[in-house]
């Protein structure tokens, strides 16, 4: 096939012999204890290839994770069980996702004999989605999952989402073999013309026609060795597609729900709890009854959680810390300098932890010049993103974006 | 967020005290900070004494620069035992004055204390239950919180790094809990909402060890039980880039989540282009919904 020539990645059998025990090497003293540390170091430094370049984020990223609930997921291979294994790591990736995408909402769908059965719709509510995977953990996984009718069921649920909006669907696949009604390939085409971007993480080994669905509409396929890397691919499919940042960029119309009636304090007559209304999210199930919520500014429709898209009048309602989830992409944290250890510091400045022979490099803040220890540096750079050091100083604390 | 409610077998608690000198109840009466830094010193004892497992950091907040007062980095001091008070109690609060001497002490003389800066002293308290969660022993069901006491007001100017401060104690499951000796913080009051903690503001700063002892004191998983102060209602109104000014409907850059309170063409955090052509799609929708 033309599309496998294209793909010039060789398998990991046809590359050359890679001799691994060569780069352990001993110390004066027989002792490996050094090098294991400086490995970890090294691992960590990897796994945290800072994004460079001009500031594209995901807002508005619309996923559907399809999680396979067939026969094959039932397999040990993965502790406890492939089933069991995908649901812990599904609860991670839920919350990075929505940390790393602010504004944006996901969905969850089930593969279950032949059938795309819809878990939780598609919705910014972390509590929700965490909630109906805990309630998975029982289920009888039997029969054969059907990958046309999950992207017929994806095309579907994504079709009527506005144009400005990315529409991915993450598929979680274990079974081998899928039972279609009919050709999938004129499926592929129809995602591929609406611009549904297709992503497959193979629990079992890597299969043609998954490959082609992603090749075909732009995703990323990939095959698990074991649960780390499992891991890792998944996380990895956090961060917002390169197709996602070349959207059409606008400034988007949004509200921000004050919900204090601060009126109420003054006025002596209504001084009780608010009155009980019906919110907008949850008109059709009959429930939401209450008097709390946060009100549209524009047309006043209650909302029980934010964000949300206002029903009424189509307003983009957000809270101001939903936005600023994204502004350490904005500002960002100065990297720190490596420095070989001679003893400038005693301890690492953020966490007190004595510096040992085992540390043979430091970290120094160029700006503050405090050191701090590897584990600190991670910690500041992967999720902190605020220097302590430098935040705690009068004169430095400010990180203004640069005038340039 | 299942397993709140099982006690845990050891909780860090990280105390951190503003020391500035310009906050109002130290320069209307000096000596006021003594008194409140016995109440927090008690405090953080009854803490240790809760549970021979409980642990406990405590960070002073200077205008200058933030400091660990307890534990000291490398040897803790000598301590003998007074009056028959277990040894551990007379070392916090020894080591908690001696440090803080020092810390006013290395304030420079020619500098004006401005605000402080208890962004940097939460990043270093986050740093260091990183760093107590790493080296505990596995299997330990450790909880983690900060407490923040201060009297000084909060301003815009810290809001970047309170935020990521906020989220990073949300990620690792801390809780910011803030007793205001003076003004109303709203920024902190959403970190705590954020995060899951207490806010409190302080009636009457005489009987802060009693309000310290009742409302911060207990563990996570006690507090569910307990009747302790409302959340209150939480403003999250988005403040514009353009004039710092509150908004209730604004506009939001697609790409950098800039907020603006009028349409311009060009993003000025990104520099992006926008496309001006924003409401002429919605209007053929319009059509198609009235046919």
């Amino acid at each position: 096939m033309a599309d496998d020539e294209q793909d010039t990645k060789e398998y990991r059998w046809e590359t050359g012999y890679e001799k691994t025990w060569e780069a352990i090497k001993e110390d004066e003293d027989g002792l490996v204890e050094g090098l294991v540390a400086e490995f970890a170091q090294k691992a960590a430094r990897k796994a945290v290839v800072p994004r460079r370049g001009p500031v594209r984020l995901g807002m508005m990223r619309h996923v559907l994770v399809a999680v396979d609930c067939s026969e094959a997921m039932n397999s040990q291979d993965l502790k406890p069980s492939r089933f069991l294994c995908t649901l812990k790591l599904l609860e991670k990736f839920i919350e990075e996702y929505f940390d790393q995408n602010p504004l944006s909402q996901l969905g969850l769908v089930l593969m279950k004999n032949k059938r795309a059965e819809k878990l939780t719709e598609l919705s910014g509510n972390v509590r929700k989605h965490l909630k109906a995977l805990q309630g998975l953990t029982d289920m009888a996984l039997t029969g054969e999952p059907s990958l046309q009718n999950t992207l017929e069921f994806a095309g579907r649920v994504l079709k009527p989402l506005p144009a400005h909006a990315s529409r991915e669907l993450l598929v979680l696949f274990a079974s081998l073999t899928t039972c279609d009604p009919g050709d999938i390939n004129t499926t592929i085409q129809a995602l591929k013309t609406e611009g549904i971007r297709c992503s497959v993480i193979g629990l079992a080994a890597e299969v043609r026609i998954c490959k082609k669905l992603c090749q075909d509409t732009g995703g990323e396929y990939g095959v698990v060795l074991d649960d780390v890397h499992y891991r890792s691919l998944l996380l990895d499919s956090t961060s917002p597609p390169p197709r996602a940042r070349a959207l059409d960029a606008g400034l988007v119309k949004m509200g921000f729900p004050h919900s204090a009636p601060q009126t109420n304090q003054t006025d002596p007559g209504t001084n009780a709890d608010p009155p009980i209304t019906v919110c907008m999210c949850h008109l059709d199930d009959g429930e939401g009854v209450g008097g709390e919520g946060h009100l549209c500014p524009q047309c006043r429709s209650k909302y029980c959680s934010l964000p949300a898209q206002c029903r009424t009048c189509g307003l983009t309602l957000a809270s101001a810390p939903h936005l600023a989830r994204s502004y350490h992409h904005l500002f960002p944290v100065e990297p720190y300098e490596e420095v070989a250890y001679e003893g400038q510091a005693q301890y690492c400045f953020a966490c007190l932890r004595n510096f040992t022979d085992i540390d043979k490099q430091v970290y120094r803040c160029g700006r503050c010049h405090e050191f701090y220890c590897w584990e600190c540096e991670s910690v500041v750079s992967t999720t902190l993103h605020v220097c302590p050091g430098c935040a705690s100083r009068p004169h430095l604390y400010q990180r203004l974006p640069d005038s340039s | 967020m299942a397993d709140d409610d099982a006690p845990s077998d050891s909780s860090l608690l990280v105390i951190i005290v503003d020391t500035n000198p310009n906050q109002r109840y130290i320069t209307e009466d000096p000596k006021v900070l003594t008194n409140c830094l016995d109440a927090v010193i008690a405090f953080a004892n009854s803490h240790l004494m809760q549970k021979a497992r409980n642990e406990l950091a405590v960070i002073g907040c200077h205008f200058h620069k933030s400091e660990y007062l307890y534990p000291t980095p490398g040897k803790p001091l000598d301590v003998r035992q007074i009056d028959g008070q277990y040894e551990l109690f007379t070392l916090v609060e020894k080591t908690i004055k001696m440090r803080l001497v020092n810390l006013i002490k290395s304030q420079p003389p020619e500098e004006k204390p401005g605000e402080s800066l208890l962004a940097g002293a939460v990043a270093m308290a986050l740093c260091f239950i990183a760093k107590f969660r790493r080296e505990a022993t596995p299997g330990l069901r450790i909880t983690a919180r900060i407490l923040i006491v201060t009297g000084s007001s909060d301003t815009a100017a810290q809001y970047i790094n309170y935020m990521n401060v906020f989220f990073t104690a949300q990620k690792q499951q801390v809780l910011i809990d803030v007793c205001s000796l003076d003004k109303h913080l709203s920024l902190l009051q959403q970190g705590c909402d954020i995060t899951g903690g207490l806010y409190l503001k302080v009636p009457s700063l005489e009987g802060l060890l009693q309000y310290l002892l009742w409302v911060f004191l207990p563990e996570t998983s006690e507090r569910t039980k307990l009747v302790l102060p409302g959340r209150g209602r939480v403003d999250y109104r988005a403040a514009c880039f353009c004039h710092r000014e509150l908004l209730t409907i604004g506009y939001v850059c697609s790409v950098c989540l800039s907020v603006f309170c009028k349409f311009s063409p060009i993003c000025t955090t990104c520099h992006t282009v926008f496309k001006i052509g924003g409401p002429l799609p919605i209007k053929p929708k319009k059509k198609k919904m009235k046919v």
